[in-house]
C-alpha cells in the first residue's frame, strides 16, 4: 500500500481502491450464485458481463464448484486479481433468481458501489425459510416419491414420518458443524432406523421403496447430472469435482443406511 | 393405465416440493408442476406407447422438458435453472441410485456393476437431453431475432 502511494498520485490511488471495491462487489455475486447452486457457466458468465458492465478492458474468470478467480485489466494497464474460496453449496433457486436479476439491473445501468454493496447484501441475508415448511416439503417429497417407485399408502404415512425425522437429524447435523460425510452418513443411518422401527411396529410395508422416497431428498441426483453437463460443456475440472463429491455424497448415505439395515435385517 | 396416471402426479407433486424446498414461492411453482409432469408422462409414453428403452424415454423427456423451461425461462424473465431443475425431478435416477449403492456395501459387485452402468447411462442421458435443449432454444432465439429484425425493416 505505501509503495503506491509513494509511486501514484492520489487521483490513480483513489481509482485502483474504486475498482478493488468493484471486483469485491463482483465476486460477492459470483460467490453467492455459486453458494446458491448456479452451474458453472452461468457464474462465469455473469462476472464477464458485470466485469463489462464497469468498464474494464479484460476479464478472464475461472471459476470450479469450490473457488472462483477473476484477473480484470483497467484503463492504463493495471491488472487486478481476486480470489474466493467456496465452501458451502445449498440450493436456493430463488437466491439465483435475485442474484440474476440484480446483475441485469447493473448490466442495464451500472450502479454506485455502495448501493450494489448494500442490494448484495440484502440478498445474503434473506431470512430462511420456516422450519414448519421445511419438514412439511420433507414429509411431502418422501410420501409422493415412495409411492412414485412402488410403495403403497402405508409406506407413504411412513415415509412422511420418517422424512421428518431426516429433516430433524439434517437440522441437529447443521447446528453440530460437522464434515458432510459423517453429516450425510448419520443422518441416512437416523433415517433408516426410524423406518426400520416404524415397519417392525407394522406401519410400513416395503423398507426399501420407504427409503428411497427419503433418500431423495438427501441423494445427489441433481448434482450426478448437473456435473455429467458440466462435462458436456467442457467444463471438465468443475464437472469432475461435482462427479467425485456426488459419488462419495452417495457412498456416506448407502454406509449409513445398509449399516441399520444389515444391523436390523432389512 | 391408472398406475401412470397416479406415477405422473406424484412425480409433479415431488417437483412442486422441491421447488418449495429450493427457494421458489411465486406463481411459477404451477408451470413447475405443470413441467414435472410432463417430463414423467414424455418418458411413460416414449417407453410403454413407442417401445423405446428407458434411455432413449429419459432423453426425450429431459429435452422436451428442457425446450419447455427454456420457452417459459424467457417469457417470464427468469433463470432457466430454476424452471428446469425442480421439474426434472422425477426423471432422476434415484431409485437406482439407492439400489446402485446398496449393492455396493452388501458386496454384490457384479449387481453394483452392472446398477452403477445404468445409473450413468441414465443420468448421462438426462445431460445430453438437457444440453441439447439448449442449444435448440438458443438457435431458435437468434434465428426469432433476425427474422424479426428484417420484418421491421
Amino acid at each position: 500500500m505505501e509503495s503506491l502511494q509513494q509511486h501514484e498520485s492520489p487521483k490513480e490511488y483513489e481509482t485502483w481502491m474504486d475498482a478493488n471495491r468493484v471486483l469485491a462487489a463482483i465476486l460477492d455475486i459470483g460467490e453467492l450464485l455459486l453458494e446458491s447452486g448456479a452451474e458453472v457457466m452461468r457464474v462465469e458468465d455473469t462476472i464477464t458481463r458485470l466485469c463489462q458492465a464497469y468498464g474494464f478492458l479484460r476479464s478472464d474468470v475461472f471459476t470450479i464448484t469450490s473457488s472462483i478467480v477473476l484477473t480484470v485489466q483497467m484503463e492504463g494497464g493495471r491488472v487486478m486479481t481476486q480470489t474466493r474460496r467456496v465452501w458451502t453449496r445449498q440450493t436456493d433457486l430463488g437466491a439465483v433468481e435475485k442474484l440474476n436479476a440484480l446483475s441485469r439491473e447493473v448490466c442495464a445501468r451500472r450502479m454506485p458501489v455502495e448501493l450494489l454493496n448494500e442490494k448484495i447484501e440484502m440478498i445474503r441475508t434473506r431470512k430462511p425459510a420456516p422450519f414448519i415448511l421445511t419438514a412439511a416439503c420433507y414429509a411431502v417429497i418422501s410420501a409422493v416419491f415412495s409411492v412414485f417407485f412402488g410403495g403403497n399408502g402405508y409406506d407413504a404415512v411412513t415415509a412422511a414420518v420418517s422424512g421428518i425425522v431426516l429433516c430433524l437429524s439434517l437440522l441437529v447435523m447443521s447446528r453440530m458443524h460437522v464434515n458432510a460425510v459423517i453429516e450425510n452418513m448419520l443422518c441416512s443411518a437416523a433415517t433408516a432406523f426410524a423406518v426400520m422401527l416404524m415397519v417392525r411396529a407394522g406401519l410400513g410395508m416395503h423398507p426399501d421403496k420407504i427409503i428411497i422416497g427419503n433418500i431423495m431428498l438427501l441423494i445427489p441426483g441433481i448434482q450426478l447430472t448437473t456435473s455429467l453437463r458440466d462435462i458436456f460443456n467442457e467444463d471438465m475440472i468443475a464437472g469432475l469435482l461435482g462427479l467425485a463429491e456426488a459419488v462419495l455424497k452417495a457412498l456416506a448415505i448407502a454406509l449409513g443406511f445398509a449399516f441399520v439395515l444389515i444391523r436390523m435385517g432389512g | 393405465m391408472s398406475w401412470y396416471v397416479l406415477q405422473t402426479v406424484m412425480g409433479a407433486v415431488g417437483s412442486l416440493g422441491f421447488a418449495i424446498l429450493f427457494g421458489v414461492r411465486d406463481r411459477k411453482l404451477i408451470p413447475i408442476t405443470a413441467g414435472g409432469a410432463l417430463a414423467w408422462s414424455v418418458y411413460l409414453v416414449s417407453v410403454h406407447k413407442i417401445g423405446t428403452d428407458m434411455f432413449m424415454g429419459l432423453f426425450a423427456a429431459a429435452l422436451a422438458t428442457t425446450l419447455l423451461a427454456e420457452l417459459l425461462a424467457r417469457l417470464v424473465r427468469t433463470p432457466v435453472l430454476l424452471l428446469l431443475v425442480p421439474m426434472l425431478i422425477p426423471l432422476i435416477p434415484g431409485g437406482d441410485l439407492y439400489y446402485m449403492m446398496d449393492y455396493f456395501v452388501r458386496k454384490s459387485l457384479h449387481e453394483f456393476g452392472a446398477a452403477s452402468k445404468k445409473v450413468m447411462t441414465e443420468a448421462g442421458a438426462i445431460a445430453m437431453g438437457i444440453i441439447i435443449g439448449a442449444y435448440i432454444a438458443t438457435f431458435a432465439a437468434t434465428l426469432l431475432k433476425k427474422v424479426s429484425v428484417h420484418h421491421v425493416r
